[in-house]
């Protein structure tokens, strides 16, 4: 275990360290992390819709919300919520990533927020146009419709309007493009704001305006190379935007990659090690966690909004970033609540028995320090098989059970603090069938813990924690 | 005293804490126990105390990545 140790702190580390401190992953984690108001007042409003309008009638024949008063009103206010928050999650997104990067750099966070936003806004549509065919329409109304501004014949009518942001590029679908182009843009602001390329303001005016003024040179700068870049774009490419263009190339592509049982069940097995080896394995791993499938999530969050856990399947993301909380993470990572209960009900070691009744209470809401350490499951051989296999288990079984239909998959954002069985039965728009494979997967855990808390009584407990940990990790405590 | 439990780089957290003086809070190295740290510190509220020492691990270079935890030793 020294000799591994070692090996970590030398070569492993430094490079976790520069992933998990590299300034603009940082940044981007951050910017995921700073929409969390947003997305999280809008999951509660998608969340209360499925359960007053999209859950009910699944037991009530002829329920309908939309017509009951009180709820009616209730799931309407809901929509409001969402249309300021989900429906356009990309674009508070990007607010949030170009003010991370410039807070990174030391330069002014809402000039780099407002120049991400403006530069990701440049390149959306703002146009729209849709037909109807198969019309029978008379001369009278072909005319009212053409001096209307739009275009209709006898059989069918073509409606073009300029003036209309999308909101299918305003959601979960800007966050590629922002963050490419965000980044372009504001790291363009940002060089030339260090480099002091700015307008400057005698002392006496007002720091509000002076950042303002300072900024603008840059912004333009930043703002023009990202227009020119949306020109040419256009000529080489005609038929579609950055946007689309980006989703269908790049996007779509990596978002399906991450849908595979093989992507799934690396990262499950990359954030047990991580967190074994005392790293935090979803900072490291962030930008895949909340960039490919947090954003998978919110997708999946949309869709439920606009047509329920049908849209969802049809259309959706399998598994996404809460799928793991749903279905491994349960008591913490590494699913550690069942190990409490299995040391509650098999282990013989008053020293195991402690630290478990102490970590029940946190351990319900989903926080696994007194145990991780307290055990500790930390750099513990005698863990460490469980400790990996579980989750991978587990995640496997919440796999299938999403794939083969068994169960609605994740779309809704819950904290993460909820406790175990309400978090997937939330997190699935109340799926009953959600806490089941929860249990089910709990079960397997279970079994998988059950051998090593038993043959973790055969050892004597006296040498059983820290003093054995400390040998066997080879720290000398009288060598400091 | 402070217990910190953490599994790698046990010796820059040591030597991070024992030069770190932040609004007067100094913390001592005393002992090691597997993977749990402890220090003496002269700070009258342990309980800041250990966030001040979170705060100070997480701020390091090297410090972002790990999985700890600073709390008053029991």
């Amino acid at each position: 275990m020294q000799g591994l140790i070692a090996f970590l702190e030398r070569y492993f580390l430094p490079l976790a360290a520069k992933i998990g401190g590299q300034k603009h992953l940082v940044a981007l984690r951050d910017a995921f992390i700073g929409t969390i108001p947003a997305t999280m007042a809008g999951s509660v409003a998608v969340m209360l819709n499925a359960l007053l309008r999209d859950l009910p009638p699944q037991f009530f024949d002829g329920y309908d919300g939309n017509s009951i008063p009180v709820i009616k009103q209730i799931i309407a206010i809901n929509g409001y919520v969402w249309s300021g928050t989900l429906a356009v999650a990309g674009l508070i997104f990007v607010f949030s990533w170009g003010y991370n990067i410039a807070k990174a750099y030391g330069v002014d966070p809402l000039s780099g927020g407002i120049v991400s936003t403006a530069a990701s806004l440049a390149g959306i549509t703002f146009s729209f146009s849709g037909g109807i065919s198969g019309l029978n329409l008379d001369a009278a109304t072909v005319d009212a419709i053409n001096a209307a501004g739009w275009s209709a014949t006898s059989e069918g009518i073509t409606a073009a309007g300029w003036g209309w942001l999308p909101l299918n590029n305003l959601d979960a679908n800007l966050f590629f493009t922002g963050m490419i182009i965000g980044f372009v843009a504001t790291m363009i602001f940002v060089k030339l704001m260090l480099r002091n390329i700015t307008i400057k303001l005698p002392d006496s005016v007002p720091p509000a305006i002076s950042k303002a003024f300072a900024s603008i040179i840059p912004a333009t700068a930043a703002l023009y190379v990202v227009a020119i870049f949306y020109f040419v774009f256009s000529k080489i490419v005609p038929d579609m935007t950055f946007l689309q263009w980006l989703q269908k190339t790049v996007a779509q592509p990596l978002l399906g990659l991450s849908q595979g049982f093989g992507a799934v069940v690396l990262v499950a097995l990359f954030v047990q090690l991580f967190w074994f080896f005392g790293i935090h394995g979803p900072n490291v791993l962030a930008p895949i966690l909340e960039g490919v499938f947090g954003v998978a999530q919110l997708e999946n969050v949309n869709l439920f909004q606009q047509g329920g856990a049908d849209l969802v399947i049809s259309k959706g993301y399998m598994w996404v970033r809460g799928s793991f909380d749903a279905y491994a993470w349960y008591g913490g990572s590494g699913g550690t609540i069942v190990l409490i209960v299995a040391l509650l009900l098999f282990s013989k070691r008053k020293d195991y028995r402690t630290v478990a009744n102490l970590s029940v209470g946190p351990g319900i809401f989903n926080i696994n320090e007194p145990i991780m350490f307290g055990l500790p499951i930390v750099l513990n051989p005698m863990m460490f098989i469980p400790f990996l296999l579980a989750p991978v288990v587990s995640v496997s079984i919440g796999y299938w059970a999403t794939m083969w239909g068994l169960v609605n998959p994740v779309s809704q954002q819950v904290t993460w603090v909820t406790p175990p069985f309400l978090l997937s039965f939330l997190a699935t728009g109340a799926d009953w069938r959600a806490p089941l494979v929860t249990l089910v997967a709990m079960l397997a855990s279970f079994a998988i813990w059950i051998p090593f808390v038993m043959a973790a009584n055969k050892m004597d407990p006296d040498l059983g924690h820290e003093d054995k940990i400390a040998t066997d990790i080879g720290h000398d405590t009288k060598s400091i | 005293m402070i217990e910190i439990s953490a599994a790698v780089h046990q010796d820059k957290i040591i030597e991070l804490l024992n030069n770190c003086n932040e609004d007067g809070i100094q913390f001592s190295y005393k002992e090691k126990k597997g993977i749990n740290l402890y220090f003496e510190t002269n700070a009258e509220d342990l309980e800041k105390a250990a966030k001040l020492v979170k705060t100070a691990i997480k701020n390091q270079p090297w410090g972002s990545v790990l999985y700890f935890r600073s709390a008053p030793a029991k």
